[in-house]
């Protein structure tokens, strides 16, 4: 007997197929993902250098495409996954020494880690488009003469 | 590396469709069952039963025990109790762990979709083997140990000692049940089945732990000193989520990595 049931080979129960996964399980993932896209992140930011580094024909290049909208949002992107790993990362702390560590407190945790992604996502776009204009004279002056001219105006 | 699907053999088909209710039935339901018999040597299917809930009683397992009665008494599961405290009924339950016997038909608002306790090997229908998860729990070595001679009488607790086994709401680590709900909603566990203990055994590990009585505390430490069997948790909360009994294994994890810490430093 025992050894007949030991031939059978056995199906494996399904698992991420059926289960309906909590909010805090999605978001548990989520700051692994985050993780993963702040290191592409960090990696571009290492090519901007490079870039700048490299002269004025690589950083125009660079910058043309991050100001592209493919560019801008995946900047967007890196935006959001640093402020929610942040948020989040702090969350873990606070478990780590068994602050909210339970149902009800998860559940609250929740709701903060969004919202405070939200907000601080939303609070730097708002932020540095106010102050962009700066940010593109900059470039524009020394680009060309005419927007130069422009400006004087 | 984990694996996020199903084995070839294990995916699951469509199965039989079987109507059980009146012509003048108007509560009705339908029930998606798992259904896998070692006999058949085919992949598992997903059974549905439609039932007039007017025959049976509330619960889920009432509805699993209708149909085994009333319309298919090949349908396998384990079931004891009927109440909630010897955890033999648990199984997915649209979704999630839970048991049977607890899981109100009614909260369920489309078909109810019923698996066993997620990756597991399959014994037969909705039994899953359990035998790892046992011997994991055996790991542990889930009694009291001592050094010191045995008294005449009890070792005795304090109370407050006592609420570190029982809470002060009955919902300590001494209340579960090991239905391993909770185990078999870890996505770590999932992934590291051999070597992460998953939480039903570590909320029993600290148990034992934290019980003032057992004199092995330090022993029990070493043997969760290791990358896997306690540090694969990422406080994914699915367990704490999941737990039947309202238990909260994610907390016992949490002190004995404090625990742990404090070791170290």
């Amino acid at each position: 007997m025992t050894e007949k049931t030991n031939k059978i080979e056995r199906p494996l129960s399904p698992h991420l197929q059926v289960y309906r996964l909590p909010l805090t399980a999605l978001l548990s993932i989520s700051h692994r993902i985050s993780g993963i896209a702040l290191i592409l992140g960090a990696i571009f930011i290492s090519i901007w250098f490079i870039a700048a580094v490299a002269g004025e024909e690589y950083y125009t290049l660079l910058m043309d495409f991050s100001q592209g909208w493919i560019g801008t949002l995946m900047i967007f992107g890196w935006s959001v996954a640093l402020f929610y790993h942040l948020c989040n990362g702090i969350r873990h702390l606070l478990w780590d020494v068994g602050v909210g560590l339970n149902k009800c407190g998860a559940c609250k945790g929740n709701t903060i880690v969004i919202l405070a992604t939200i907000i601080l996502t939303a609070g730097i776009w708002f932020y540095t488009s106010e102050n962009a204009p700066d940010l593109v004279d900059v470039n524009a002056i020394e680009i060309t003469d005419d927007e130069k001219e422009e400006g004087e105006e | 590396m984990a694996k996020f699907t199903l084995p070839k053999g294990s995916k699951v088909k469509k199965g039989k469709r079987v109507d059980a209710t009146h012509k003048d039935s108007t509560n009705t339901k339908s029930f998606k069952v798992y259904r896998w018999d070692p006999e058949d040597e085919t992949n598992p299917r997903l059974d549905e039963y439609v039932l007039d809930l007017d025959d049976c009683g509330p619960m889920v397992l009432d509805a699993l025990i209708h149909i085994k009665d009333n319309v298919d008494s090949s349908l396998t599961f384990r079931r004891s109790c009927r109440e909630g405290i010897c955890g033999s009924c648990a199984m997915n339950i649209d979704g999630r762990n839970t048991l049977a016997c607890l899981k109100p038909i009614n909260e369920v608002k489309s078909d109810v979709k019923i698996t066993p306790l997620p990756h597991m090997p399959v014994v037969k229908d909705l039994v899953p083997d359990l035998s790892h998860a046992y011997a994991q729990y055996e790991s542990i070595e889930p009694w009291m140990k001592t050094d010191s001679p045995a008294p005449t009488r009890e070792r005795l607790q304090s109370q407050t000692d006592a609420q570190m086994l029982n809470g002060n709401d009955g919902k300590g680590p001494a209340a579960c049940i090991l239905c391993f709900c909770c185990t078999t909603s870890c996505p770590s566990y999932w992934w590291n089945p051999e070597k992460f203990m998953g939480p039903a055994v570590l909320l029993n590990a600290w148990r034992w732990i934290t019980d003032t009585r057992d004199e092995a505390t330090d022993e029990r430490l070493d043997q969760l000193e290791d990358p896997f069997k306690l540090y694969r948790c990422h406080t994914i909360m699915n367990c704490t989520n999941s737990c039947p009994k309202d238990l909260n294994p994610a907390q016992s994890i949490s002190e004995i990595k404090k625990l742990m810490a404090e070791r170290h430093s």
